[in-house]
Parts: structure tokens; sequence; C-alpha cells
């Protein structure tokens, strides 16, 4: 099963600064098409094609926009989340920089559909350097006519990992800090400035005008399940050819990361980024998609020489940092994890560490207010759950240094609690 | 409503343009002080606590005086693969700095940061705007050098 | 305008389209605990002391902010709720690195009793770097012992929404997150108009009167 290039099949065949580069490939035309649709009708041809959000919430974007759509208010606010900033996922970046007017496009064509006016392209300040050629691209399309209905506005981030969330993104759009909001109300309901605001990642909105061209039926064809089309991966790590790969959803994990990516030792892997699944090696026939593991499509390979505590130890010290601190499981719970598994890491592990970790990974996942608390414990629990005997290993460790060390040992490291 | 609940709900207005506010006074004053914050308190109405609140939420709003150019090294995972901290040792060793400190000449900032997108060519750093991957000892010291 | 009937541990009741689940238990004589809620004004919903088991919903759903919804069927006290209250409440303890032994208001403390009402007593957990900072008392009518504080954002939105003053905000992220003023500084007399609405809040005693000083009772400086 080669590579499917469909998102990506513009870029590398067109100038991604020249809109007319775009329409002598095709470009707008579904736009064009799209504009003598009904609203409604748009919607509905993205709900029967399935199409799910490539960011790697996975919610299906028809419905989403349907509920954008039915929701009464003089204004509506569309946003492309390309704040990319999930460990390991680089895709966006690669779009941007190869077919941003496919992006644009596909903007249109949503505008359209849920009836926006304004909308924004979240870029993370880490692209600063896609900021000028996107508001040129901007530009070209206006003067193109294509913006008359939606103004586009791009919107530079300024360094946060949860401003990817949705509800942080907002907030840091209307010049607050990136903090989480509690749901409901959800976006599509009340968003910007309290607004309905439909949120799309990058490569959703880049699969819209190929599904108005081409159908639904030729859409859903491809994937599987609730899987449908295609998705971009982006595979890192120990790989003897790293970057961004298409393949059609439900293919299997060797496919990519073996067949097209390289890798030869494969001890784990993490699937969808910081928060995502740790995978061992011997899982490789996996399909990927929704209903097994995806999230955002970044794949990260660790071969046998890799320590599974460090992995969790680097996921955890990344999302302890980049919590947005508002609430008690995720602000206090990231920490305590980290502590944790620092102490695992020396070799200076209890007994009671991996059953604290279990319990402290329920609460989050429960009680957090968004995404990042919720799924924080996902690498730990999946490693705990292929990898238990390298924490047991590390517990034990601790054991006979300290009886082997005893004294001092015991003095600086014994906790009081 | 906004469960941030703060600062006025309006798309127009100085709340809605503080992030891009905060970067232009970044650009024109090299860090974002006291004075500084407390002039663009005093122009858009907002107070300066607020104001220091936002900055201090994101990382490329400094509060802190920074040196000239900051280079930011991405520890995360596909970067720590292909020894992350090598490249901050190899900074170290041109430079005499570690993260979170910056030059006796101000001219270099260093932190250590969360994934910047450039894991295909990891090891990976941003000095300003700019993207450096698939780093070397010397490839660094060459990058660092012909920075002024 | 709406009539919402829903089933609160199941006590049927029906209130108005809006309500929250915490006013609706409320309404049908069921307590839910609250730690960061300002009865009156809007939820805050970060301390998640407040979470419920809701039916059909994979994560717990805050009280004070989740508005009720036609066939709702809440559980306040289920095993699963009160397992995650009492790590709630004992994350919150590990945050609170003050010294409460030596201090004559720790009985009052809000958080020290609703870690006794759930029984959760030195909270098991570490953290490499605690949140500890010298107490400001330069203030003549406000000390502020910010060792003390769990985030619950209390003194923040009472200054900003009962004394209409704007001299508090949280600074920084995650972990390292605090409430600050001005450049995050010491509480300064010009800004603050000592009416002591946000010590009346403080439910952990970060905030509260400097020795010598009592604040005024309730007094809102408009």
């Amino acid at each position: 099963m080669a590579e499917k290039r469909i998102v990506l099949g513009n870029c590398g065949a067109i100038d991604p600064q020249d809109i007319e580069s775009y329409l002598r490939n095709g470009g707008f035309k579904a736009y064009q098409k799209a504009r003598k649709m009904k609203p409604k009708a748009i919607v509905e041809e993205i709900k029967k094609s399935g199409l799910t959000g490539r960011g790697g919430a996975g919610f299906p974007c028809g419905l989403k926009w349907e509920l954008a759509r039915n929701t009464k208010a003089k204004t509506k606010y569309l946003i492309c989340n390309a704040d990319e900033g999930e460990v390991g996922t680089f895709k966006d970046k690669y779009l941007l920089s190869h077919d941003p007017f496919g992006l644009i496009e596909g903007i249109c064509i949503a505008g359209l559909a849920i009836g926006a006016q304004q909308a924004f392209i979240y870029l993370r300040a880490e692209y600063h350097f896609l900021y000028d050629p996107l508001c040129r691209n901007v530009a070209q399309a206006k003067e193109k006519g294509f913006l008359k209905h939606l103004d586009i506005k791009v919107f530079e981030g300024a360094g946060a990992y949860i401003c990817g969330e949705e509800s942080a993104l907002m907030n840091s759009i209307e010049g607050q800090r990136g903090e989480s909001r509690y749901k409901p109300p959800y976006p599509p309901q009340r968003g910007l400035w309290n607004m309905p605001t439909i949120i799309n990642n990058v490569e959703t909105l880049m699969n819209i005008p190929r599904i108005i061209d081409k159908g639904a039926g030729w859409f859903s064809a491809m994937g599987t399940g609730r899987s449908r089309g295609t998705k971009v991966f982006s595979v890192s790590g120990d790989v003897a050819r790293p970057g961004v790969y298409e393949l059609e959803m439900g293919s299997p994990l060797k496919e990519l990361v073996v067949n097209l990516a390289g890798a030869e030792d494969i001890k784990a892997l993490q699937v969808g980024g910081a928060t995502g699944n740790i995978i061992p090696g011997y899982m490789m026939d996996t399909p990927l998609s929704h209903e097994t593991f995806l999230g955002s499509g970044a794949v990260v390979v660790f071969n046998s020489t890799r320590d599974i505590i460090d992995i969790v130890y680097n996921d955890m010290r990344f999302l302890s940092e980049e919590s947005c601190g508002k609430c008690t499981p995720c602000r206090e719970g990231t920490e305590v994890m980290l502590e944790i598994l620092g102490r695992l890491q020396q070799g200076d592990g209890r007994e009671r560490d991996i059953s604290t970790l279990e319990e402290l990974a329920r609460v989050m996942a429960a009680a957090s207010l968004c995404g990042l608390g919720q799924a924080a414990a996902v690498p730990v629990l999946d490693a705990l759950k292929y990898f238990y005997n390298e924490f047991m290993d590390r517990v034990d460790q601790s054991h006979f240094l300290r009886s082997y060390l005893g004294g001092e040992f015991n003095q600086s490291k014994e906790a009081v609690r | 409503m906004s469960a941030a609940g703060k600062g006025t709900l309006s798309s127009t207005g100085n709340r809605a343009e503080l992030l891009a506010l905060l970067k232009q006074e970044l650009g024109k004053n090299g860090s974002l002080s006291k004075t500084v914050l407390t002039s663009l308190a005093d122009k858009t109405g907002l107070p300066l606590n607020e104001i220091y609140g936002v900055s201090t939420f994101y990382a490329y709003l400094p509060v802190a005086a920074a040196g000239k150019n900051i280079i930011r090294v991405c520890g995360c995972l596909p970067c720590d693969l292909k020894d992350a901290q090598g490249v901050i040792g190899s900074i170290k060793k041109e430079l005499g700095i570690e993260p979170g400190q910056t030059t006796a000449d101000a001219r270099f900032s260093l932190e250590q940061v969360g994934c910047i997108g450039a894991c295909d060519q990891a090891p990976a750093m941003m000095i300003n705007d700019t993207v450096y991957g698939n780093l070397t000892p010397a490839k660094i010291a060459e990058i660092l050098k012909s920075f002024k | 305008m709406a009539n919402v009937r829903l089933s609160i541990d199941g006590k049927s009741i029906k209130v108005r389209d809006g309500t929250t689940i915490l006013e609706a238990a409320e309404a049908c004589g069921i307590t839910i605990p609250t730690f960061c809620h300002i009865k009156g004004l809007l939820p805050t919903g970060v301390c998640r002391v407040c979470v419920v088991e809701v039916k059909g919903s994979k994560t717990l759903m805050g009280a004070c902010h989740t508005p009720v919804a036609e066939g709702m069927i809440v559980s306040t006290h289920t095993p699963r709720v009160v397992a995650a209250r009492k790590v709630i409440v004992e994350l919150m303890l590990t945050g609170h690195t003050g010294d409460c032994v030596n201090d004559t208001n720790a009985e009052n403390c809000v958080l020290h009793n609703l870690a006794s009402d759930y029984q959760v007593g030195a909270p098991r957990f570490n953290v490499k770097a605690p949140r500890f900072y010298p107490a400001e008392e330069s203030n003549p009518y406000v000390r502020r012992d910010l060792s003390k504080c769990v985030l619950c954002r209390k003194c923040v939105k009472a200054c900003h929404e009962i004394a209409r003053k704007d001299v508090l905000s949280v600074g920084y992220r995650g972990f390292k997150s605090k409430v600050v003023t001005g450049f995050d500084e010491a509480l300064n007399t010009e800004a603050c108009r000592d009416c002591g609405i946000c010590i009346e809040h403080c439910p952990t005693g970060a905030m509260s009167a400097a020795p010598g000083f009592k604040a005024r009772k309730g007094g809102a400086v408009r």
C-alpha cells in the first residue's frame, strides 16, 4: 500500500506564493461549486463524507458545522487552528509552506457553510516565518475576489502549547491568558466573543475543497469505520526517513513506520503527541484510525536503546510546563507525577509510586478542565501496561541502592510522609 | 459567558489587540520591562497587573531582560532522542551559558523549549525566528559565530 | 424560561433553563461542596471540588458551571466522585505550603475544614519545587502569604467583580501560576483600597488582615 497523497497533492507541484499557479492546478473550482450550493447542502455533503477533525480530537466536522449553522447569531467566526504544538507534529507546517491556497480555499468554503463573516488563522509563534507569506496569500485571494463574503486575518500566537486547545485558543485571540474554558458552552454555541465559532485544524480544512469537488462518496470510500479519507502523518525519532506522509485511514502502522519511514529497530512508538498512546513494537500491524491510535498523526519511534521511563518523563515535563495552571488536577497533578517519574528515573522509586500514578491518572482524567490534564497520564498508563517490568526494575533498583548504600542515601532520599 | 471573565467581550478595542500590542512593544524595546508595560497600561486603560498576567503566560512575551538573540533549543522527545542535551552542551561550550541564562555581553539568551515542529530535522533550535535543524557541534559553532 | 426536569441523587426536580447543577441541587436540599465558587457571581470552575457524575458523560462535570439539561441524571456522592474529591483536596494541600501549624487562624482555614470533612490527612504527594514565597507584610492593611495560596482565584474575582478594583490578576503559567499585583510586586497602597473583600473571600489565609488592622467588614469601595 503506497502513500496516497491527496491533501498533500499540490505540495511540490505548485508555487505556494503564486495564486495563478494554484488556479492553473484547478484551484478554487470547488469554491465556485460551493458558491452555487445552498450552505445547508455544503454542510450535508461534509456530514455525509464522514470527515473528522485532523488535529487530534477527531470530532465529526459536518456535525460541528451544523451546530454552528443552527445557532442564531448575527456574527459567526471560523478559526483555522494552525497552532500545531503537539510533540512530533509538523504536517501543518509542511501544508502551510507548500499549499497555503489549499487552506484558504477550504476556509472560504467553510465560511459559506456556516455563515461566518470573519475567519482567523491562528498561527503559532514558532512558525513566524510563515506569517508574512500567509498574509500575502490572503491578499492575493482577496485580490482575486474570493474573499467577498469572508475576511481572513492571520493571528499569531505567543508560545503556548495549550493554545492549540480550542477554548484556550479563543481566549488567546480575545487578548486573555490562553487558559481553557469550562464546557458547556461549546464553541459552535458560544465561542469567540460569545459568538458561534468553528475551530478546524489546517488539514481538516484542506480536505474540504476535495470533498466538494469529488463528492462525499469518493471520500468515504476510503478509510474505515468512523475514520474516513486519508490522514497526513508526521514521523520522527529512530527512523531513517523522518517526514510527512499521507496514507488512507486504517493503514497499518507498519506501512507508515517501516515501509515509508524506514524504521528497523522498534521497541515502542508514541502515536498522537505528548498525551498520545505508547505502543510496543510488536503491535505494528495495528491499523491507524480514531478507533485505535491516531491523535494528531504524530508518530515518534523509539529503538531498543531507549528507556521507557525517560520517554514518559520527557512527555510529563513538557505537559507540566505547558499546563495552563487553571485547574487543580492538572496544575498540581502533572507536577506530582513529574516528581514521581523523576525519582524513578534517578533510581529512587517506591512500591507505592505505581499505585499513586494510577490513582492520580484516574482523577486527572475524570476531573481536569480540558484534554491536556485529562490525557496527561495516558503515556504513563500505557508504559505501565506494556513495560511494567521496566518500572519495577527501577523500584527494585531503588531498594537495592538503599540497602547497599544505606545511611546517607536513606537520609537524603527518604520522604518524611 | 466567557469563563476567563475579565476584560471587555469585544472584538474591537484594546483587549483584542493586546497580544499584537505586546509583540510590537517587544520588537521596539527588546523586553517587556515594567516601564514598557506601565506605558502600555496607560495607553490601553488596562491595569498593569492584567497586562503582566497576560505577558507572563506566554513564552514569547518575556518580561525579563533578554539577550539580543534568543536561542530556543527544543527538548521534546524527537529532539531529545537526537541529543538535544548535546546541543545545549555545545552552546554552553561556545557561549558559556545554560538554559535560563544570558551572555555577559547580552548577545544571546538560551532557553530550552517544547516542540517547535522541526522534528524531522532533529535536533533543532530556533534563534529568533529562524529554525536550525540537523545540528552538530560544528554547525552550532558556525551558526553562533554568524550572529554579531 | 422553559422548565427543565432532571434527577439529582434520585430526587426529581424541575428548574429554569440555565440553572446550574449546583443551584438545582441546592433547590432540592442537596449540598455539593464548593471551594472556588462565590455565590452570586459567575462560576470560576477551577478548583474542581464540586465535580459530580452525570450519566452519559465520560468525565465528571463541575456542578458550579454545568447547566442542567432535560433528563439529566446527576449523582453527587458516588464512590468515584468522593475518591476524586479526596485526591483534589489532597492536591490542593500539596500546594498549600504555609506554616499553618503555627497559625492561630488555621482552624478557620476552609481548606483544612474541607480536608477534615473528606478525611484527607497530610498529602502523600511531593513536588520538586513547592510554591514557597516569603510572606508580604509591607502593606498596612493586607498580609499576603502566598505559600498558602491554592490558586482558587477568589481574591481575583472578588477584587474585580465585587470591589470593582482590578488590583489582582493571575500571572505566569501552570504550576508556577501566582496571584500578582502590578508588575508582580508587593500589594501597593495606592492601588489597594483596603476594602478587605479579598481577605473576606480567601479560603486559606493567604490573604489576611495585617496584624493590628481589622479589615472593614463588607465594605466594598465604590
